[in-house]
């Protein structure tokens, strides 16, 4: 069935685009009208036979998966494989190479969150505990030594600050006409 | 390439994956043929119509076309289960009645604290 797949196409190339033929193929199959037939629906409500996801989603019915029916609201939208857009061949001669996706293949739920902008699972150079433990003992490890630090303060004896003129006696708003005692802040 | 590891920052490529050359059961080798003929079917259609002489308007995408009415439409498919009910009230409800409590009893505070002659800005 699969086989013929490609060869019914190669017959009908004249029609206005090929997305027309597919979508002939898929309603004569099943019972859905119109422009809902080649759109995700719901679970029970579409009437899904497992001969229309080659049509309609462009998968494998032993790959199709849904995502779990939580009320979340995906319908019957297939749950692929959670790799990011970074993840996927560089050498490989995709259709869109930017995105590194190929024209009319099956887009993740997430496919905006996964382009290469943006979350990568690709695999890091050293495991997730080795760079959580060198992140986490680094910065423990200050935060105690600063805290340490804050507790034990070092620093040079230091006495009250002493200042010339008679402890600035005139400065201080001292009038000029009584004699101030005499300061002596020094010692010989 | 059975020591083959693994380059840093990058995944096994599938020429290299074990199963390609290890796995020689009929269904493993259907379903990579199946999937393979899939893959091959769309990029037939894909390079027929970009190299269309004859071909004047955009290449629609029906995958993507796909994806952007199933992510502009949950609420056809959304029931009200323990867990959507839950986020909905931790999220839509329970902010609107903290984040009154929280402005309110803050200008009251200051407003107070101006009128006794307290408020340090």
């Amino acid at each position: 069935m699969r086989v013929s797949f490609v060869s019914q196409s190669s017959q009908c190339q004249e029609m206005a685009g090929v997305g027309f033929q597919r979508w002939v193929r898929t309603l004569s199959k099943g019972k859905i009208s119109g422009i809902s037939g080649l759109l995700p629906a719901c679970r029970s409500a579409s009437g899904v036979s497992k001969d229309m996801l080659p049509g309609k989603y462009n998968i494998r019915v032993e790959d199709y998966k849904p995502i779990a029916d939580n009320g979340e609201g995906y319908g019957d939208y297939p749950q692929l494989p959670d790799r990011s857009q970074q993840d996927r061949d560089p050498a490989y001669q995709w259709d869109h190479p930017d995105l590194r996706r190929n024209w009319n293949e099956p887009m993740h739920w997430d496919f905006d969150m996964f382009i290469r902008n943006r979350v990568d699972t690709s695999p890091t150079v050293v495991p997730w505990s080795t760079m959580c433990k060198q992140l986490f003992g680094f910065v423990g490890f200050m935060l105690f030594m600063f805290y340490l630090g804050d507790k034990f303060p070092a620093y040079q004896p230091v006495g009250p600050k002493q200042f010339p003129y008679n402890n600035l006696h005139l400065e201080r708003g001292g009038s000029p006409d009584v004699e101030p005692e005499e300061v002596k802040n020094y010692e010989i | 390439m059975a020591d083959y590891r693994e380059a840093p920052l990058a995944t096994r490529p599938k020429t290299l994956d074990p199963n390609e050359y290890f796995n020689l059961s009929p269904d493993y080798r259907r379903a990579e043929a199946e999937r393979a003929a899939l893959r091959a079917g769309l990029k037939r259609q894909y390079q027929l119509q970009l190299n269309n002489p004859h071909r004047k308007e955009l290449i629609e995408d029906p995958a993507l076309n796909r994806w952007v009415y199933a992510r502009a439409n949950p609420y056809n498919h959304f029931k009200a289960t323990k867990k959507t009910s839950l986020l909905g009230a931790l999220f839509g409800v329970a902010p609107l009645f903290i984040l009154y409590y929280v402005f309110k009893t803050d200008r009251v505070r200051s407003f107070n604290w101006m009128c006794a002659g307290l408020w340090v800005c």
